[in-house]
């Protein structure tokens, strides 16, 4: 069955069953294999997505609710050959990319958080993070490139 | 003269791919044609298979093929071949493969699974340690005695493996009469790796072997390991290493790859396994629960005489590494600090239970833990400060290791002095309601498994790196790697081009484990870029008409030594050696050099000697919650010995992220079995520490350099889990006045302790 959706700006067309997992379809569907399955139970955080803004956990969400929204993977965050998003380049500098399987789901639920909440402290950015689990960093680095990427109350 | 590229926190080369999400990990890499397979698992722990009908399952849509035990007749091991693939006549643990299909779709493979008619007997499971030690207890395994081993050792039935330490005579320590006698036992449960990204692999079948992409730690293992269960040789298989996505002990040989291998070949096609989440927890291997028991003779002043020490480690069903790492328990039970005689005893059991295996630090975080424990236990008997006995005991310059390693330099009194001055102890240990304080230190090694690299200078002056030593994430070679090389040859970290590890590409390598890839690929990197620097040299000089003597490298050039605007690119270098000596290119080994300790004190032990030591105190500050009993980590200082920070950055990540690890070990983590079954499939039960339970940590790095290590780099990846549970631990005994000698100290056990101490107090007030 053919379903339209639109992917970082792109309207792409699937032939995929509405039920079917939006993160799979991403994945297998659309070679986007950027947003990554970790579980695909709803806990690690590693297949976020933005859904109209909002960070979902992709590997749970049917595919048949984003016709009509905007979903937006960390593909999106940096067209190819453009520079990185302010926190991107900001995981960089800080060093909070180890294994870096996290680190999409991660940048994506921390994108939605602070293009809502620009002066983040750091317990505000904790609880952005408790949908995503990391085992390679004590999450220390990726708080640190949170507040590093808005600093200058810049958008990220 | 540009500066050292050495001790700067620079950039990971993969870092851009992987927050652009273009790096490709394993659950990412594809092939043309690629189908997908399924693992069918044992649903009981022992048994007898009295039928694997696969005739229907085999008749099924989308079914290219399946494989059965027939399939993979070898078995593989590090020290003892006792591990099948997959089960044929008898099961042994609840997920042991029995079959695995592969299909056009995974849907499609799940279904043929289902249509595998499969009837097995069940027989008396030996669920754990102490039942499977038991006289008379069934044996995991009766031919346990046809298995093939790499090494003689102690084994005996239920007995996998067995390690011995016996130094001095400890029964005259135990019999003297100025002793105390003080005795615990410690008990840990199962900790998952819990990487997020699971076991993955792709292979296909061309020209006759077997080319394997996963996300293996190991390379050089991994394809043995295929070979060893196809029953091929090692060159039949190659292995590529792709991104990998955590793994931490867990990916340390190959898992899914020999499926995908026996798969690819029976259809033709390329083959994709990946676990689910819960084949991790149900058919990982996590780090062994154990039994420790302690006995120490200590003098009135507090010198400790005697030790005798049992470790019982839960082999599950096979052994994989784990024979290789049992003796660590020597080092970390009557090491650290100075014990007179010693007998310590470790064994590896059989259970019907799945294997288990390596984890950050093998047995160190759980050996720590006990010891720690135990200094506690014996200072509060002798009412002795527990920090002033610790000092008193400590291991120093020019003291010996259990084995009879002589350390000439020691500098865990330095480390103790150093954390000091962060957290005066005087300002801590003072008995505060519900706060309580715990200190640990460990001594550890840095795997000495060989290495090998080859550097080729490219025509447009950037610098190949060929090993096959894999990223497991850390930055060893991303970060280390480059910067060693970067440093090594004077050219920018950015034209330092790093091959992924593939086994066809590169000489034997150790694998990303034990701490080792900087330090033992470093050591390897010097004799390769020394070879290079000579025909580097020797091109230039015959190129600039200038002696090999009045060169130097710089910048990604070669300079004429104080005239600095006389110099030509490196890609004119390699350009011109094309034509007159031949490509530009060396290569490079290392192996450590054995290190003198007493054989005659030993059996059993692959690990007796400590390799470019490092040495690790933490300190740990806690608040417990008398009405909920959690435990919060409210300070953690940690003082650790690198020999050289190569990249601070990165080394303070492998120290959070570490401790954080073992605060999961000490408050959260448990893999829980029930009837030989996992409980916890998971990550919902099994509980990893999110961003909230992250304390903050101080970091003081210890750089006395290792002359045979890289710039004088040390091990530094494992460390910094080990002493976490045990001063955690220290830290809530002290605060609730009660010891806890299991883990994880979960808020229930708090609350369990605190109504007992209060309860027995109450006696004691009436």
């Amino acid at each position: 069955m053919a379903l339209e959706l639109t992917v970082n700006g792109r309207r792409l067309e699937v032939d995929a069953p509405d039920t079917a997992s939006l993160a799979f379809v991403l994945r297998e569907n659309l070679k986007l294999t950027g947003t990554k399955i970790g579980c695909f139970e709803g806990r690690c955080g590693a297949c976020t997505v933005l859904v109209d803004g909002h960070a979902v956990a992709s590997c749970l969400y049917p595919v048949g609710l984003v016709s009509g929204a905007e979903v937006r993977t960390v593909e999106g965050l940096a067209a190819p050959g453009e520079p990185l998003s302010r926190l991107q380049q900001s995981f960089l500098d800080h060093g909070a990319v180890q294994c870096g399987i996290c680190a999409p789901g991660i940048l994506m639920a921390l994108t939605a958080f602070l293009d809502a909440n620009p002066r983040p402290t750091e317990k505000d950015i904790r609880e952005a993070l408790a949908g995503n689990l990391c085992r390679c960093t004590g999450y220390r680095k990726i708080i640190d490139a949170a507040l590093g990427a808005v600093k200058n109350g810049s958008r990220v | 003269m540009s500066p050292s590229v050495i001790g700067r926190s620079i950039r990971r080369a993969d870092g851009e791919a992987k927050v652009r999400g273009d790096a490709i990990y394993a659950i990412d890499y594809s092939e043309q044609g690629l189908l997908h397979a399924k693992v069918l698992r044992s649903p009981v722990a022992a048994g007898r298979i009295i039928k694997l009908d696969t005739s229907k399952a085999e008749q099924m849509p989308g079914v290219w093929a399946v494989a059965t035990a027939a399939d993979a007749p070898g078995r593989s091991g590090w020290v003892v071949k006792d591990a099948r693939l997959m089960a044929g006549e008898c099961v042994s643990y609840v997920g042991e493969p029995v079959a695995a299909v592969a299909a056009q779709t995974i849907e499609q493979a799940a279904a043929a699974l289902a249509a595998i008619d499969l009837e097995i007997e069940p027989e008396n499971a030996v669920l754990d340690v102490e039942a499977a030690l038991a006289t008379g207890a069934r044996l995991v395994h009766t031919d346990w005695q046809s298995f093939d081993v790499v090494f003689p050792g102690v084994r005996e039935g239920n007995v996998a493996w067995e390690a011995r330490l016996e130094t001095g005579d400890v029964d005259a320590a135990f019999a003297r009469a100025d002793v105390t006698i003080v005795d615990d036992e410690f008990r840990v449960p199962r900790q998952h790796q819990a990487y997020i990204e699971p076991r993955a692999a792709v292979a296909r079948f061309e020209s006759g072997r077997y080319v394997v992409h996963s996300n293996t730690q190991f390379a050089f293992q991994a394809r043995n390991t295929i070979a060893d269960y196809l029953a091929v040789k090692p060159s039949d298989v190659r292995l590529v290493v792709t991104t990998i996505g955590g793994a931490f002990g867990g990916k340390v040989d190959a898992y899914l790859e020999p499926f995908c291998a026996i798969l690819a070949r029976k259809s033709g096609r390329a083959v994709r396994l990946v676990n689910t989440r819960e084949e991790e927890f149900i058919a990982g291997n996590p780090r062994e629960n154990a039994v420790v028991r302690i006995r120490s003779a200590v003098t009135a002043d507090g010198e400790i005489v005697g030790r005798v020490a049992e470790c019982l480690m839960d082999n599950g069903a096979f052994s994989g590494e784990l024979p290789f790492c049992t003796a660590v328990s020597a080092q970390c039970l009557a090491g650290n600090y100075r014990v007179g005689a010693a007998r310590v005893t470790t064994k590896l059991v059989y259970t019907n239970t799945v294997p288990t295996g390596a984890f950050r630090g093998v047995l160190g975080p759980y050996c720590a833990f006990a010891l720690e424990r135990h200094m506690d236990h014996i200072a509060n008997e002798l009412g002795v400060d527990r920090r002033e006995f610790r000092l008193r005991n400590i291991m120093r310059d020019g003291d010996q290791t259990p084995t009879g390693q002589t350390v000439e330099h020691v500098p865990f009194l330095e480390a103790f002095e150093r954390i000091d001055e962060v957290v005066p102890w005087s300002s801590v240990a003072e008995r505060r309601p519900y706060h309580g304080v715990g200190l640990a230190a460990v001594a550890w090694t840095t795997a000495a498994t060989p290495a090998s690299v080859t550097l080729k200078l490219n025509e447009d002056g950037t610098v190949g790196v060929v090993t096959a030593g894999s990223e497991i994430g850390s930055g060893a070679i991303q970060l280390g790697v480059r910067q060693i090389v970067s440093e090594e040859l004077r050219v920018p970290p950015e034209d330092v081009v790093l091959l992924p590890a593939d086994t066809d590409a590169a000489a034997y390598d150790g694998g990303a484990m034990g701490s080792r890839s900087v330090h033992m690929i470093g050591a390897a990197v010097a004799p390769a870029a020394a070879e290079l620097r000579r025909q580097i040299f020797e091109t230039a000089s015959a190129l600039m008409e200038v002696s090999p003597a009045d060169l130097e490298l710089i910048d990604g050039h070669i300079a004429v030594l104080g005239a600095p605007d006389k110099r030509q690119p490196l890609a004119m270098i390699a350009q011109t050696a094309l034509w007159t000596t031949g490509p530009i290119q060396g290569t490079g080994k290392y192996a450590a050099a054995p290190i003198p300790f007493n054989p005659g004190c030993v059996v059993g032990n692959l690990v007796p000697t400590l390799n470019s030591i490092t040495f690790h105190v933490h300190l740990a500050e806690v608040d417990v919650h008398p009405d909920t009993g959690k435990v919060s980590v409210v300070r953690y200082v940690v003082a650790q010995e690198v020999g050289r920070a190569i990249n601070p950055t990165a080394i303070e990540g492998q120290i959070q992220g570490g401790v954080l690890q073992g605060i999961g070990y000490a408050l959260y983590e448990q893999l829980r079995m029930e009837d030989g079954a996992c409980v916890d499939r998971h990550l919902e039960t099994y509980r990893i520490p999110t961003a909230f339970e992250a304390p903050p940590i101080e970091i003081i790095l210890l750089e006395h350099p290792d002359p045979k290590g890289p710039f004088g780099a040390r091990g530094v990846g494992e460390p910094p889990i080990l002493p976490v549970a045990a001063a955690i631990a220290n830290a809530v005994s002290d605060a609730v006045g009660v010891p806890f000698d299991r883990l994880p100290i979960t808020p229930f056990d708090v609350l369990a302790a605190l109504r007992e101490r209060d309860h027995a107090s109450a006696e004691v007030a009436s």
